[in-house]
């Protein structure tokens, strides 16, 4: 439709005899990369003059390189392998645990006053600081960041999941009544699709809980990982090689958020204007 | 077996101390319009509720075709104040849903689903969703959707008052112009008075505290009913001598309550 065009963003101190207004106007995403281009070019420059030590601070050429040199080596996708792997096991044993939990507390009263005081309290509670104690149990392996991982985020969904089935609108499920919908019929077509947006925000949240799960976790105690690289960067004072870890976890963070907004909008697209 | 098509003898309700209804006894014959007008908390409402059997009578009993009802069923389709209609989908599966609870689809479901979208003038808009549609058009919808399950009985519970007062005179024509496609058996909740004899051949006044039928006024002004017939002068006697009949337990109700 007509009104979906985005208006485009004047800039403030430009001025150009081509538009109307006089303003140079960009699009809206043409603004976002000027200025993340700006911020780099300021920190380099911040980094080269300022601050000229790389033991406090690696100006982003310095990442550049250490990026190159670390996925040279092949050291890099050691480390990015073992996170992933960590990251993507419990995020799905999360998401399973914590879209079906929260189903059955949405459903069920006894479960719901059952779990809800572990629920409300173990997402509350910084879990991640129990990650040495999951390496005493569980080894120095993946195992004990995937339940660091699984801990934080599974609550996140269950949360939402039950909160999304719990807002259903009374009106449409009375409305299903009438039409002679039976239980079933009454969750499976209107409870179900009318928490989707609420399952999904649930799920987008435990990408970046998830993310702080992994790095913390191995920080305690690990061989491999983007954490471990963090950590004995950080040991050696290798700023470069520090910014280099931060900045793939950055830049996974905002490539699985995005994948996730796209979901959004083909799952749900009833949410979005 | 009678030959009403429904028949609801000394229906009561009540909501704690409060009796909403008091012995209330109607019967709608097969084909007839009728309205149920009254000031606001006169039990109107829960009448066609309990008709629908979304609420249960404390006393007395609701028969339509003879059979005595006992909950939701597909022999009467409810036409909602607020539309209802579910946000994820789209316009023709939204019409659909009442068969789609009822089982299998059958490919004359459709075509009847599709005559009827077409009928209530929204041929084109089957794929589009309820967010990108009017006021006006989603009421459309949700008089189409209580039509695919080709009811008995049609219960409609203050189906225009949403609607700004244009959009509510071209429904009521509208209305009246598809009813008059099938003549199905209506009851027809408003506290719009013109809007209750527009589009009647009778109707039964409530009066509050206790909910009860104070009146019932024939309407016999000739179909089809157009916007110059609200300019009638039987038509303005008609409003005027309903308006009188309510006219103390309007004021009583705004005046002394707050909702």
């Amino acid at each position: 439709m007509a009104y979906d065009k985005k208006p485009l963003v004047p800039l403030p101190f430009l001025r150009s005899g081509k538009t109307a207004s006089g303003r140079v106007e960009l699009e809206g995403y043409q603004v976002a990369i000027i200025s993340v281009v700006v911020g780099l070019i300021g920190w380099q420059i911040f980094s080269d003059l300022v601050i000229a030590n790389s033991l406090f601070l690696a100006s982003p050429t310095q990442v550049l390189e250490a990026l190159v040199s670390l996925s040279l080596s092949g050291e890099l996708w050691a480390h990015v392998k073992t996170s992933a792997v960590e990251f993507l096991l419990g995020y799905a044993i999360a998401a399973v645990v914590g879209v079906a939990t929260g189903l059955l507390i949405a459903t069920s009263p006894f479960w719901k006053s059952w779990l809800q005081p572990w629920i409300s309290g173990l997402y509350a509670t910084p879990t991640v600081a129990l990650g040495p104690l999951f390496i005493l149990w569980l080894g120095i392996g993946i195992w004990s960041k995937v339940l660091v991982v699984v801990l934080l985020v599974v609550f996140a969904v269950t949360i939402n999941t039950e909160a999304g089935i719990r807002s259903t609108s009374e009106r449409y499920l009375e409305m299903m009544r009438c039409f002679g919908a039976t239980p079933r019929q009454l969750f499976l077509k209107v409870s179900l699709p009318s928490a989707t947006p609420f399952i999904l925000a649930g799920l987008k949240l435990g990408i970046g809980r998830g993310l702080i799960g992994v790095v913390v976790a191995e920080l305690f105690g690990s061989r491999l990982g983007l954490g471990r690289l963090i950590g004995q960067s950080a040991d050696s004072f290798n700023m470069p090689e520090l910014f280099a870890a931060v900045a793939i976890l950055a830049a996974s963070g905002i490539l699985m958020n995005s994948a996730f907004s796209k979901l959004e909008t083909r799952l749900v697209p009833w949410t979005k204007d | 077996m009678t030959a009403d098509k429904l028949e609801a003898r000394a229906l009561t309700k009540h909501f704690g101390d409060l009796e909403v209804l008091h012995e209330v006894s109607a019967n709608i014959r097969e084909g007839e319009f009728v309205a149920l007008v009254g000031p606001s908390g006169c039990g109107k409402t829960t009448f066609l509720r309990i008709v629908a059997g979304l609420e249960t009578a404390d006393g007395g009993a609701v028969e339509v075709d003879g059979r005595a009802i006992s909950g939701p069923g597909r022999d009467r389709g409810f036409v909602f104040q607020s539309d209802s209609l579910l946000p994820w989908r789209n316009i023709f599966d939204n019409t659909i849903v009442g068969l789609e609870l009822a089982g299998r689809i059958s490919a004359e479901d459709l075509a009847r689903t599709r005559k009827l979208l077409d009928l209530v003038g929204l041929k084109g808009f089957e794929n589009y969703f309820p967010r990108q549609l009017s006021g006006g058009m989603r009421q459309r919808v949700n008089l189409a959707r209580a039509l695919a399950i080709d009811p008995e009985l049609l219960l409609m519970d203050e189906p225009f008052s949403a609607l700004d007062a244009q959009t509510r005179e071209i429904m009521q024509v509208e209305l009246q112009r598809i009813w008059e496609e099938g003549r199905k058996t209506v009851l027809f909740v408003t506290h719009q008075i013109d809007e209750a004899v527009f589009l009647s051949d009778r109707v039964l006044v409530f009066a509050r505290r206790p909910g009860r039928i104070l009146e019932e006024v024939e309407i016999d002004l000739p179909r089809p009913r157009t916007i110059a017939t609200k300019r009638d002068p039987k038509f303005v006697t008609l409003v005027d001598h309903i308006w009188k009949l309510i006219e103390h337990d309007v004021r009583e109700s705004v005046l002394f309550e707050h909702h």
